[in-house]
């Protein structure tokens, strides 16, 4: 069996860190199988006057895998572990940089090639934390949410 | 104690099936849960070394032990994104 996943060394910390602090970081989550609608995600941002920083990263599905053309990819999802896994990234994120909000989207089902299959933004006061926190959810979640991708050939 | 085994990804392919329901003594590990499976489903045993377990919503190791009613689930490697 592989190694735990899991943060074992920050498990503790991230509950007894919980009980300290507010949660002040905006965080949204969907995990759906409909198309990322980028254009009313951007109508739903919310920036105060302090942040200084948006990022959006957008993950988008390639038309080949291992060299090979594909249509799409089928995404696979254990979706209430999947909620919770995201759900201990964001406590990573809001414990270890003054992001002020994080929003992800992860389709799910069948994604055309060529087509998003991710949706990431993080706002922060500068574009250090805002980048950090962004590409640390995203190793993170490739590393512990249950997700599982099928090529789905031409 | 019976034990619920919910199978994603290819662990589903190796057998054939989602779910199962297991019997194990109580005070069993996770560790004795998978080598009755193993003996079950003799095609998940290759997979042995990259196999992922969660109890509930939460990653488990081999040493965790199983409360009746637990509800385990099996997977690969994840590949969000």
């Amino acid at each position: 069996m592989k190694s735990d996943p899991s943060y074992p060394s920050d498990k503790s910390d991230v509950s007894a860190c919980a009980g300290r602090m507010t949660r002040n970081m905006r965080r949204e989550l969907d995990i759906t199988t409909d198309k990322i609608d980028e254009l009313a995600l951007l109508q739903r941002r919310e920036l105060a006057g302090d942040m200084g920083a948006v990022l959006c990263f957008l993950g988008v599905v390639r038309g080949t895998e291992q060299g090979r053309p594909i249509a799409a990819i089928d995404y696979e999802v254990f979706a209430r572990m999947a909620r919770r896994q995201f759900d201990l990234i964001f406590d990573q994120v809001e414990k270890r940089w003054p992001v002020a909000s994080v929003r992800l989207v992860h389709r799910v089902g069948r994604v055309a090639a060529g087509e998003p299959s991710l949706w990431v933004e993080t706002i922060a006061p500068h574009r250090e934390e805002a980048f950090a926190a962004c590409q640390f959810i995203i190793a993170e979640m490739k590393r512990v949410v249950p997700i599982w991708k099928n090529p789905c050939p031409v | 104690m019976r034990i619920r085994v919910h199978f994603y990804s290819y662990c589903k392919d190796l057998t054939g099936c989602a779910s199962v329901s297991e019997r194990v003594e109580p005070g069993s590990r996770i560790e004795d849960l998978l080598q009755k499976l193993f003996v079950r489903f003799p095609r998940l045993a290759p997979a042995q070394k990259s196999l992922l377990v969660a109890v509930g919503v939460d990653y488990q190791g081999a040493d965790h032990v199983l409360q009746e009613g637990d509800e385990v689930s099996l997977f690969p490697p994840v590949q969000g994104g």
